[in-house]
């Protein structure tokens, strides 16, 4: 199979987890669609590894994943916390700042 | 403008004294507070004094040089120095400066004066001391800046000072107002001196005089052009020029010294002074020049109009100072023929009008505080020293020979003549017109003031000044009496400013000879004084103003409808766009001030409802200004 | 496989990992020391630790170096705005350490967990709980601010991003008063935040696909040699900008910054609002002018549309603002725009301009908001504009500084704002970007409206009945707005030394 088509597939990924983020209300959900797109970054990184014939790609991916762990600790915490405060994890709820 | 200048050494260092020692009071007033309230006022009055004397001093080693080497510069430190943008900050004192040093500490020294006994009973004399000190100190800064941008710092000090003075008795509402007006209509004004900075600079890469200078020229006329209007906007608002003079009025909030020094004297004729330090920019931007000529005839008819109708005597007093200026502006729009004259009026301006103002200050002194001429007449009997004084700034600002504004608003006059063409008679008659109405209405403040049969309450119990407040007004009409012929006589001030701003002796045969302009002008002048005496003293006076008037004295009586103007074009609109837009927080958003900010306003919170407060909102704004860009980049390449 | 042990200039590298070792340091106190002994040990042990990060950044301040793999550059830019991190962070911290404000501690939630409005929560107020977990957190994100702009790689670039993004999302939620809006604050900047950076990293992922690499200098030379697929590079380009702007709060990327600035407690506002700025915009720099120069004529007029747009739409928000944070949020968005246009200008005077800009914008922003800090109320800080009316009457010294901040935002002469404008204009001028110079001049007098407007509500305006007090300024917020003013009014008078320092210091490796 071309290494293109993990491109292409990379690219619906992180267009699915950016619509997602814009489109569902669930806190926890819309966080789970970002880290849709940065396992869609990650496809790509690998994908180009391949392409490019150089390691560099792969690493990076480790990376992410750990960033990505770290984000989720943080992120959870708030979420967590706004859960509790209001009762709901809606992100529409959250809606006292504005203007 | 003339060749590099002398670089300042020896006592010439003495320049940043000039400026030092007022900064110096003002910053220990402010510092000290309270425990500085028995001696602050004359600490104050000392340094400004002791800054007229270093003014001397300057005044007599300038005289000891020859003519091509009389201006000095002195390099204070490199402001800004990156690359291509180099700003020095530095004094520059020539002819020009040192007649606006000596008019500003003399001036502001008398006033010092004259403020301790007129203070005396305010609480918080120290800090209008300290005020006036840091007004001397910007004024000074002002004039005797180097570069554009030095003279901006001055420029804005002095407005600073303005506000705070005007805004002295703050705890009336309506002098608060005042103050914020003033403030605003300045801002306008100010926007164009930071445009004009600005185009100097991206145009020339330099903004001190001298370097513009250098690049004037007929090549750069439209550079200049638009450089010089955006000064002319700039004088607009500090000189109370048509259309930013409403401010002017209301600015007689504040104290009367204040009045006489800041709002007659010296801050506001800055305008003036731009210009006539500005020659080289007019001199090279003919419809630049032509915007001044008109905007000082218009503004020197408007004020006189205004000045016939109004009660209040500090009022008449602001509008007449509104109109004067005018006819310095007028002057300056004249180019070389007339820089000489509007400094040579705004020098004998200074001292007629801030007699005038102090001899108000002193009436009101007397009179319990009460402003309306109405309510005053026959003074001349309990206040003889002031009437007197009164009266000779009187006879100077109408123009009668031999005092000192004759001369000088003749000569004006006769430069607009001069000006060539159908122009040269329509400014002329103008400026003409324009003198009998000045005599009109001073006629009237006079005759309402000090003659007539009395019209006080019976509360009130005149009485003449204390020596304090009588000394520096009879000084100051000392020089109303002979500043004039002093300047006048061999065109003494003209050759003395030639180096500054050019030859301004006019060529070839004048359109009229100087003596009929002359005849002329008395004739005016006697015109507009009978009219006075038909109106005012044949007929009495009554206590009250009357109310079945002719609409156009209404008019006259509402500043020309000038704050009527403002609103329906500048502030209404805002407003009701503003109330439709309930969002906007009426206590922050005051009329007077946001008026014209409205129409951003509104724009504002039209597009600020973007920020719904919904985080998906904001993430669609991010896919989407994320997809914009993707599509601009990869658009010139699909 | 042999694997060769990387080459670390240790000595470049140190104050980040200096400030990395406190923030470490500062963890184990918490876990290890009594509740009540950890402020008195955590404060000096925070800042001592950034004085020295100082020192060292003094001492190295002339040297230059590519290390650990290419992955970090210390250089010019790096090293200036690092210690202007640090100095801010050291300003920030003193107002995040003040305790003799408000009434019951601290400006930070006594116990995270607790549910607004709770009995664990009036317990734990009661009890006057008191946190310090924000110490470490906020030395983390200096670390991170730290290595941003001094990010050799897109990937050193992203850890950066992130390691001074998460701290701050915490901190914001940690809002002792008016918990709701801080929490959701927390929320938007986190999720908006991970957003932007997934875009980031899948840009760097093209970026990489381009150029084979994600070391700035491949992809330079990738650039120049023209060697990969263009789409790829633009893609790239176009997403890794799109993570950046959002940092620096451009349009239209700006959206979480009033909500984030109005809603997270002041002092962390401040110290964000400030550092944040120059970390990203130093990173910024360094991608646009080290790894992505080859490209400009593809990103300038991109950049030079969102330039615009950022200044206009910023100043014009900031208009109608009736709550100081906010208004000063959109005012940081406006100067957003200001600060791209020395970016966009793409020379070494645009370079040193946004350098200068940076430096004294943060000092000013951060004792803008130390003031908001002092101007309380019953409840809490007053951030209402309404009760700013009237403050130089009571309070002239406050409302001078004040003042003074105000207007070095507006760009007034005599202050730094000032130098800063005309430096970045003139620079853009300079590159032909005549447009923006005029789009910037007219934003500035728009913007200099509202700054003056609040200048004119304090001191023409009569107070209101029951408005707000000033606390007195105890002793380290006045030591952190005593350094801001010191640092605003010098550089407006005598900028000459420090244009000279960062002139000479204007200068990428690569």
């Amino acid at each position: 199979m071309s290494p293109n088509n993990y491109l292409v597939l990379s690219a619906l990924l992180f267009s699915i987890g950016a619509i997602g983020v814009v489109l569902r209300r669930n806190a926890i959900v819309v966080f789970m669609c970002v880290e849709l797109m940065l396992n869609a970054a990650n496809l790509a990184f690998v994908t180009f590894a391949r392409l490019l014939g150089n390691l560099d790609g792969q690493v990076v991916a480790f990376f992410t994943m750990v960033v990505a762990a770290c984000e989720v600790v943080v992120g959870l915490a708030i979420i967590v916390t706004i859960f509790r405060s209001r009762r709901s994890a809606s992100v529409d709820d959250a809606n006292l700042l504005k203007y | 403008m003339e060749a590099t200048h002398a670089l300042a050494s020896g006592t010439s260092s003495l320049l940043v004294w000039l400026i030092a020692l007022p900064a110096l009071g003002a910053t220990i007033l402010l510092l000290a507070g309270r425990r500085s309230d028995k001696w602050g006022h004359l600490l104050a009055t000392a340094l400004s004094g002791a800054s007229f004397v270093v003014g001397l001093v300057e005044l007599f080693k300038m005289l000891s040089r020859d003519g091509e080497t009389r201006g000095v510069s002195q390099h204070l430190f490199t402001w800004i120095n990156a690359g291509s943008f180099n700003v020095e900050a530095g004094l520059l004192l020539d002819q020009l400066s040192i007649c606006f040093v000596l008019l500003i500490t003399g001036v502001g020294t008398l006033i010092h004066v004259y403020s301790i006994a007129y203070m005396e009973h305010d609480h918080d004399r120290r800090r209008f001391f300290s005020y006036l000190n840091l007004f001397i100190a910007a004024m000074l800064l002002l004039v005797l800046g180097d570069s554009f941008l030095n003279l901006y710092v001055g420029w804005e000090g002095v407005g600073l000072a303005s506000y705070l003075l005007i805004g002295f008795w703050n705890q009336k509402p309506a002098y608060a107002t005042a103050a914020k007006k003033a403030f605003v209509v300045n801002r306008i004004g100010d926007m164009g001196l930071s445009f004009a900075i600005m185009i100097a600079f991206t145009a020339f890469g330099t903004v001190s005089f001298q370097g513009v200078a250098n690049h004037a020229g007929p090549e750069h006329k439209q550079i200049m052009t638009w450089m010089g209007l955006a000064l002319l906007l700039a004088a607009a608002g500090k000189s109370a020029q048509f259309p930013l003079q409403s401010w002017l009025g209301d600015a007689m909030a504040g104290p009367t010294p204040v009045s006489a020094l800041i709002h007659a004297a010296t801050m506001v004729t800055a305008g003036v002074y731009l210009i006539t330090r500005s020659n080289f920019v007019f001199d090279s931007a003919p419809t630049a020049q032509l915007m001044v000529v008109i905007v000082g005839v218009v503004t020197l008819l408007f004020g006189a109009l205004i000045g016939t109708a109004k009660d209040d005597i500090k009022k008449a007093l602001a509008a007449s100072t509104m109109s004067q200026i005018g006819y310095m502006v007028l002057a300056a729009g004249l180019g070389p023929a007339g820089y000489a004259f509007a400094i040579m009026h705004l020098l004998t301006h200074g001292f007629f009008k801030a007699s005038m103002f102090l001899g108000a200050g002193s009436v009101m002194h007397g009179m319990n505080d009460e402003v309306d001429m109405r309510k005053f007449g026959r003074l001349r009997l309990a206040m003889p020293i002031t009437y007197i004084t009164f009266g000779l700034g009187y006879l100077a600002i109408i123009g009668v020979p031999p005092f000192s504004g004759f001369f000088s608003k003749d000569k004006i006059i006769e430069a607009a003549f001069n000006a060539g063409g159908p122009r040269g008679w329509i400014i002329g008659f103008a400026a003409l017109l324009g003198a009998a109405i000045t005599a009109f209405y001073m006629t009237r403040v006079m005759v309402l003031t000090f003659f007539g049969q009395k019209r006080w309450a019976d509360e009130a119990h005149p009485h003449e000044s204390p020596k304090l407040m009588t000394a520096p007004i009879i000084i100051l009409s000392i020089g109303s009496i002979a500043a004039g012929a002093l300047f006048a006589f061999g065109s003494s001030l003209q050759h003395w400013l030639e180096p500054v701003v050019a030859r301004g002796f006019v060529e070839g045969e004048p359109a009229l000879q100087p003596i009929v302009v002359s005849i002329m002008a008395l004739v005016a002048v006697a015109l507009g004084v009978a009219l006075a005496y038909i109106k005012y003293v044949r007929v009495p006076v009554e206590a009250v103003a009357p109310t079945n008037v002719s609409i156009w004295t209404r008019f006259a009586r509402r500043d020309l409808l000038q704050d009527a103007f403002n609103e329906a074009v500048f502030m209404r609109p805002g407003q009701y766009l503003t109330r439709a837009l309930s969002f906007f927080d009426r206590k922050v958003v005051d009329g007077a001030v946001n008026g014209t900010g409205a129409l951003f306003g509104g724009l504002s919170v039209r597009v600020r409802r973007v920020q719904t407060g919904y985080v998906r909102t904001y993430a669609l704004l991010i896919l989407v200004g994320a997809a914009l860009i993707l599509a601009a980049m990869l658009a010139a390449r699909i | 496989m042999n694997f060769v042990a990387p080459v670390i200039n240790y000595s470049q590298v140190l104050p980040i990992l200096i400030v990395l070792g406190t923030a470490l340091l500062g963890v184990i106190v918490e876990a290890f020391v009594a509740r009540d002994r950890r402020y008195q040990i955590q404060v000096p042990l925070s800042i001592a630790g950034l004085v020295v990060a100082f020192v060292w950044i003094l001492k190295i301040h002339a040297t230059t170096a590519i290390t650990a793999e290419s992955a970090v550059a210390i250089d010019g830019p790096a090293l200036v705005l690092q210690g202007a991190i640090v100095i801010l962070g050291i300003a920030g911290l003193l107002l995040i350490a003040e305790r003799k404000l408000d009434s019951s501690g601290d400006a930070f939630v006594a116990q995270a967990a607790a549910i607004p409005g709770s009995e664990a929560e009036r317990t734990a107020t009661l009890a006057k709980l008191t946190q310090t977990e924000v110490f470490p957190l906020t030395l983390f994100a200096i670390a991170g601010m730290m290595l941003f702009p001094a990010a050799n790689d897109l990937v050193t670039m992203f850890v950066a991003l992130e390691v001074l993004s998460l701290p701050l999302y915490l901190m914001s939620g940690l809002a002792r008063r008016r918990r709701l809006l801080s929490q959701e604050a927390a929320l938007k900047y986190f999720l908006l935040g991970a957003f932007s950076s997934a875009f980031f990293l899948y840009g760097a992922a093209f970026l990489y696909g381009y150029s084979g690499s994600v070391g700035f200098r491949q992809i330079r030379e990738a650039i120049q040699t023209n060697a990969g697929n263009d789409v790829f590079l633009l893609t790239g380009i176009a997403l890794v900008s799109v993570g950046l702007l959002f940092k620096v709060s451009a349009v239209p990327f700006h959206s979480w910054t009033p909500d984030v600035y109005q809603g997270a407690p002041t002092p962390v506002t401040a110290f964000m609002a400030a550092c944040t700025k120059i970390a990203a915009f130093g990173a910024f720099a360094r991608l646009f002018y080290v790894g992505l120069s080859g490209a400009r004529w593809d990103w300038r007029p991109m950049l030079t549309v969102i330039a615009i747009a950022t200044m206009v739409l910023g100043a014009l928000w900031a208009l109608t603002q009736t709550d100081i944070k906010r208004m000063l949020a959109y005012s940081s968005v406006a100067h957003s725009g200001f600060i791209l246009t020395g970016i966009v200008a793409t020379n070494k005077a645009g370079l040193s301009g946004t350098l200068f800009y940076l430096v004294t914008y943060g000092f000013t922003t951060i004792g803008a908001f130390a003031i908001v800090t002092l101007v309380r109320n019953a409840s809490g800080e007053a951030t209402h504009i309404s009760g700013y009316a009237g403050l130089g009457k009571r309070s002239p010294w406050i409302a001078m500084l004040l003042s003074l901040f105000l207007l070095a935002l507006a760009g007034i002469p005599l202050t730094s704002g000032f130098v800063a404008k005309f430096a970045v204009f003139s620079a853009a001028y300079e590159s032909g970007s005549t447009v923006l110079v005029i789009f910037g001049v007219l934003t500035s007098a728009i913007a200099a409206f509202f700054y003056i407007r609040l200048i004119v509500l304090m001191f023409f305006q009569d107070p209101e009945e029951d408005g707000p007090t000033v606390a007195a300024a105890p002793l380290m917020t006045t030591a952190a707005i005593a350094l801001c003013a010191t640092v605003t009014l010098v550089l407006g008078i005598l900028p000459n030394s420090l244009v000279h320092v960062i002139d000479a210091a204007s200068r990428f490796v690569f």
